[in-house]
């Protein structure tokens, strides 16, 4: 079976939709998913996220991201990631040196994250990947 | 084989919606849809032909027509057992 590794590292909508498009997309295909949020990327996973624009460079588009969300033209990313987190190939792993950085508990996450890990278990889930990208 | 006037037994319709919205919602109807049947897909997204393609390919079911009518891209895909 196909296999798409993805180290999510910001919570910004610019960067979360394509990992999570990417993510359900192989879902929906028959692929497994791997997602490694790490740095402001675990910010993302908090309880009732709402993402507060885009990356500070890209500021200038935001305008037309915002009115694409809101026609529809553009699903959500919550959307779009429940749609794949239902095929059950997807798994979401937060970083736990991160969520130390912040003060942050498993319960503070989503009940969609399957569990706090460090590198060695990224690596190990994420090992034989056929795609492996770092989104940030 | 021509596309437009085919038989469906399902209608989805994304237009308007961007990459992932038409794949996204041809799954989830092909995923509840019976082998044999064919889900036809309505989208506007110049992505989906091709898209939809690599995806039934990937999975298993069969893109048995591509029509455009307009801007319309008419996909119809049978379900496979």
């Amino acid at each position: 079976m196909s296999k798409i590794a993805l180290i999510v590292a910001s919570e910004k909508m610019d960067k979360l939709f394509p990992a999570v498009t990417l993510a359900t997309t192989a879902a929906i295909s028959g692929w497994e998913a791997e997602m490694f949020f790490t740095f402001w990327g675990l910010l993302a996973l908090k309880k009732g996220y709402q993402p507060s624009g885009v990356t500070l460079d890209y500021k200038a588009y935001e305008g037309k991201l915002n009115e694409a969300l809101a026609s529809g033209s553009i699903p959500g990313w919550k959307t779009v990631l429940e749609q794949g987190l239902a095929t059950g190939r997807i798994r979401i792993y937060a970083c736990s040196t991160t969520l130390g950085m912040f003060n942050l508990k498993q319960e503070d996450l989503e009940s969609f994250v399957d569990s706090i890990a460090g590198a060695a278990t990224f690596l190990s889930k994420a090992k034989g990947a056929d795609v492996s990208l770092f989104i940030s | 084989m021509r596309g437009c006037g085919m038989n469906a037994d399902i209608t989805i319709d994304a237009k308007f919606t961007s990459c992932p919205g038409p794949l996204i919602a041809l799954a989830d109807a092909v995923g509840k849809a019976q082998p044999g049947q064919v889900v036809k897909l309505l989208a506007t997204d110049p992505a989906a032909p091709s898209d939809v393609k690599e995806w039934a390919a990937g999975v298993g079911h069969r893109l048995i027509a591509t029509e455009k009518s307009g801007d319309v891209w008419e996909l119809y895909i049978e379900v496979s057992g």
